[in-house]
């Protein structure tokens, strides 16, 4: 094989990708590689398609009972969109069992036992509406959650490939800035002992002393692509050190570099 | 899937009827509980009812195995800390030559040719498709360094794909 040693690694890099199996700390890395590079992006149209029908082997024969009720589900749920499975299940099961009560009879004693059974049948009914509740706030807010990430995703990728990013070589990667945004895009940094995390340091503009940014740890591989919070068009220079996880409020080791921005 | 784009009910229940054997299977394998994986299930057959237009073109199997997937992973990354970030099902190609070919591809073809993988390639694969992990997580459960994950499951991928390329050629 022609590949050095690096490409090779950013096409197991890809690979991983394909598969799904990419950590989110690796995510802009290896899309802004893709972007950036045709081959990468052949080898992962090549294997993202075999990693997907990877799910294939899955696929099981269903017992007709459960295939028939799964499938009255989908039926009747596509029939009224707007009911959804949990209550819709809920709702179901609760007119099967009103209707075995209806038949019960007029007699004071059945009465005496549909009321009792109600009360129970109406507890577990609103518990299960209470779940189904719960459960969808949970997941609205995660698919809200995953779309904000998406989003800060999506618009670091578009400033680490802009061709007007301004770069600073910095020892093992670059600081990349572009308008307010700034970044440390890093790798084969040398893994820390427990306790210990990397941390960004900023002077602003005008200013003189290092003032404590943002602490990571890089992934296993040691590649790390981190945005810094601060507004860079207000930074002179970007730093960086070991410290005590947590951070400091000063260095408390040589700094691995300081990068002024000019 | 035109008629389905259609809303055609009847179409609808056919591709039930065809696919939720490969849906169910991958859910019930990711999630390991049969309540969840039918409640997922049918949450993947609503989304394509409800948007046909998520799928664009290509291969169907491979659409639909992503689409199950990346549903099944939002219910772990509930569970769980070491998720790995989504494939977007609409990420686009600019090549359809392979969907052709795979399209003829169907499950005892993928079980084949993952058998017919080094033990050690299938287990990370299979381990990365359905667990729903990184590939450190992978590294940390199996012991296998890191590295060593990354090259088999490249490996493993290129060795797939030539094997199911060859078994659609034969």
């Amino acid at each position: 094989m022609s590949d050095t040693p690096d490409r090779d690694a950013m096409l197991e890099l890809v690979a991983a990708y394909a598969l799904g199996v990419l950590p989110r700390s690796e995510h802009a890395l290896v899309t802004a590689y893709l972007l950036a590079d045709p081959q990468a992006r052949a080898e992962f149209e090549a294997l993202r398609p075999v990693a997907d029908l990877v799910g294939l082997a899955a696929e099981e024969p269903v017992d007709s009972g459960r295939t028939a009720r799964m499938k009255q589900r989908v039926l009747a749920a596509a029939r009224t969109p707007a009911v959804v499975s949990a209550s819709g299940t809920a709702r179901r099961t609760g007119g099967e069992r009103s209707s075995w009560f209806v038949g019960a009879g007029l007699a004071a004693a059945a009465a005496v036992v549909f009321a009792f059974v109600s009360t129970i049948q109406n507890f577990s009914l609103r518990s299960d509406l209470a779940n189904a509740n719960s459960r969808a706030a949970s997941l609205q807010a995660q698919i809200a959650q995953n779309e904000r990430v998406r989003m800060r995703d999506r618009e670091m990728v578009a400033d680490l490939i802009a061709t007007d990013a301004q770069r600073f070589p910095v020892p093992q990667g670059e600081v990349i800035k572009r308008g307010t945004h700034v970044y440390l895009t890093l790798h084969s940094l040398p893994p820390l002992p427990r306790g210990r995390v990397y941390q960004a340091w900023t002077i602003a503009k005008g200013g003189k002393t290092l003032a404590p940014s943002i602490v990571f740890t890089p992934s296993t591989a040691g590649n790390a692509v981190v945005a810094l919070p601060e507004n860079a068009e207000a930074l002179a220079v970007v730093a960086l050190s070991v410290e005590p996880e947590g951070g400091s409020k000063a260095p408390t080791t040589k700094a691995l570099f300081v990068r002024p921005l000019t | 899937m035109e008629r389905v784009r259609a809303r055609d009910p009847v179409a609808f229940e056919h591709m039930y009827d065809a696919y939720h054997r490969l849906v169910f299977g991958i859910a019930l394998r990711m999630l390991t509980d049969t309540t969840t994986a039918e409640d997922l299930t049918q949450s993947v057959f609503l989304k394509i009812w409800t948007s046909p237009d998520s799928f664009r073109d290509g291969n169907f199997n491979a659409w639909l195995s992503r689409v199950t997937r990346n549903r099944a992973l939002d219910v772990l990354r509930s569970r769980a800390a070491h998720m790995p970030v989504e494939i977007p099902a609409d990420i686009p190609t600019e090549g359809n030559l392979d969907d052709i070919v795979f399209a003829k591809i169907d499950s005892q073809c993928v079980r084949a040719a993952l058998a017919a993988l080094p033990g050690e390639q299938r287990a990370l694969i299979e381990m990365g498709f359905f667990g729903g992990v990184t590939h450190e997580e992978i590294a940390r459960r199996t012991g296998v360094p890191l590295g060593t994950v990354k090259t088999r499951i490249r490996s493993g991928l290129r060795r797939l794909r030539a094997d199911l390329q060859s078994a659609v050629s034969r």
